[in-house]
């Protein structure tokens, strides 16, 4: 009768201790949890058709900089600027020259005859050599340079705080400012809610602007009139969204634009008239929600990202049929 | 003799009590002196580590959750297409229920100028769950963020979203400095 007792204490200890165990295996551990009805998906405005991807990455090779901000390139060197330097870098990733300033660099951008190093606030003008010829420190508090580009002799400087294009000649002596400004209602001004702002020239001598808060890219004339423009607002891969994109563009020889976007990391081509033609690199390739790469094209139709959270550069080529 | 024991016994009486009444005093003033000196901690979220994964809104002890959506209107780029309040494949950039992200509407949508809009949150009406906040970091600048708003949080000794957040983005700060705004606060703290 003793052990009987026991037995039956014994039975119901054991039923305790289960029903304990498979309660706390299935309760809410942080590795366990239930599905969350207040969960936002974006993984399907990630995902891109492999049709879709019209180029391929062959190369990339990692640069030495805490914090890369800018690139470009010419026919057989890549220029990068970030943490207080620039080095100029061959089209395999070895080092040719490393110049050093007592700034942060923004931006770079190279001409027949000089390198224009853009701060925040100023500019540097250096010889091919990399010699320093002058500094442009005549801007406003609250300018934020982001791009530089040049032709025929005049400068152009994309500044963002103060949401204009200052035009400079070789000298730095100022030729006045873009303000974006329109009578045609449906284009505001440039509308710059975060520090991107990107300017260039294609082959064919176009001035292009990007006007990211509309998602649209503007052409003017050297004088600031604005020819045409073409916008694609879409969270779909089609177009650009949140609220400032595209964030970088660049050239292809045909007048193609490459774009890159901040948020949804990407990068992508569109045709000369603003048809959306295919990808380069799809946020798979990149860390979501963060830096967007600065870009750089070469004659050959090769595109450099700089990728600014892995720290390298990123070369792609189309992909043959 | 007897009368000599009886002098000690209350003489005893009165030095205990003097002890007593003085220890006493030590030990609640030993703690007024601590609570004065010694820092409160409260719980509160980084904004830089959350990965709104919107169990804010549903590990809380307190319902609706004391974690609400809170803006830096100077991280804000005032978008037409803000993608905290507008759902990512909305049919119109309008304040039509269908096209709102926020489950509960606690988003209001002003119109400033073309083409600017400012997005203020109804506290009342937030939840937590950073639905917007996720929109807001994806899309745009990352104005949008989370905060446990410490009027209405209760403070446990073990904060039940802590315990379960996959980032581990909640964690104790002193109670003169609760909040972590973006702007005032950086990444790098």
């Amino acid at each position: 009768m003793k052990n009987k007792g026991i037995v039956i204490f014994l039975i119901i200890l054991t039923i305790v201790i289960v029903t304990v165990v498979t309660l706390d295996y299935y309760s809410s551990k942080p590795d366990e949890l239930p599905e969350n009805p207040y969960a936002l998906n974006l993984t399907s405005f990630e995902k891109v058709d492999n049709s879709q991807i019209i180029y391929t990455e062959i190369r990339d090779f990692t640069i030495n900089f805490s914090e890369p901000a800018g690139i470009c390139c010419t026919k057989d060197q890549i220029y990068v600027v970030g943490d207080q330097k620039m080095q100029i870098i061959d089209s395999y990733g070895k080092l040719i020259h490393e110049f050093k300033f007592d700034q942060k660099p923004t931006c770079v951008y190279t001409s027949a005859q000089n390198i224009f190093i853009g701060f925040r606030k100023s500019v540097s003008v250096l010889t091919g050599d990399g010699v320093k010829i002058m500094d442009w420190n005549s801007f406003s508090d609250s300018t934020v340079i982001t791009s530089i580009t040049e032709k025929s002799g005049i400068i152009f400087i994309a500044d963002a705080g103060k949401r204009i294009i200052r035009k400079y000649n070789p000298e730095g002596l100022s030729l006045g400012v873009i303000e974006g400004k329109s009578e045609n209602e449906q284009i505001h001004g440039f509308i710059i809610p975060s520090p991107y702002f990107d300017i260039a020239f294609n082959a064919d001598g176009e001035f292009w602007v990007v006007n990211p808060g509309k998602h649209a890219l503007e052409n003017y004339t050297i004088n600031g009139d604005l020819r045409t423009w073409w916008k694609a607002t879409s969270v779909r891969i089609e177009g650009f969204s949140g609220c400032c994109n595209p964030a970088h563009f660049a050239f292809l020889p045909d007048g193609s634009f490459v774009t890159s976007e901040k948020g949804r990391v990407r990068i992508k081509i569109y045709k000369p008239s603003g048809e959306f033609l295919g990808v380069v690199a799809a946020p798979s390739k990149f860390e979501q929600n963060s830096h967007p790469p600065d870009l750089a094209t070469d004659n050959s139709g090769n595109i450099y990202a700089l990728d600014l959270d892995k720290k390298m550069i990123r070369q792609f080529v189309k992909k043959e049929k | 003799m007897e009368n000599s024991y009886k002098n000690s016994r209350r003489d005893f009486i009165k030095k205990g009590t003097r002890v007593s009444l003085l220890l006493t005093l030590g030990v609640v003033g030993g703690i007024g002196a601590r609570h004065l000196t010694t820092e409160k901690y409260v719980w509160q979220i980084d904004p830089f580590k959350c990965t709104q994964c919107g169990r804010c809104a549903t590990s809380c002890v307190m319902t609706p959750s004391a974690v609400k959506c809170i803006h830096s209107f100077d991280l804000c780029g005032y978008c037409d297409l803000c993608g905290g309040y507008l759902k990512p494949d909305a049919n119109q950039r309008s304040t039509a229920a269908e096209n709102q992200l926020c489950p509960t509407a606690a988003i209001q949508r002003k119109y400033i100028e073309e083409p600017y809009f400012e997005y203020v949150i109804d506290e009342k009406l937030c939840i937590g769950c950073a639905k917007c906040v996720k929109g807001c970091t994806s899309f745009g600048n990352g104005s949008l963020h989370l905060q446990i708003i410490q009027n209405r949080c209760l403070n446990c000794n073990q904060c039940s979203i802590a315990r379960l957040c996959p980032s581990e983005a909640i964690s104790r700060v002193k109670a003169s400095n609760a909040y972590k705004v973006k702007g005032s606060f950086t990444k790098e703290g």
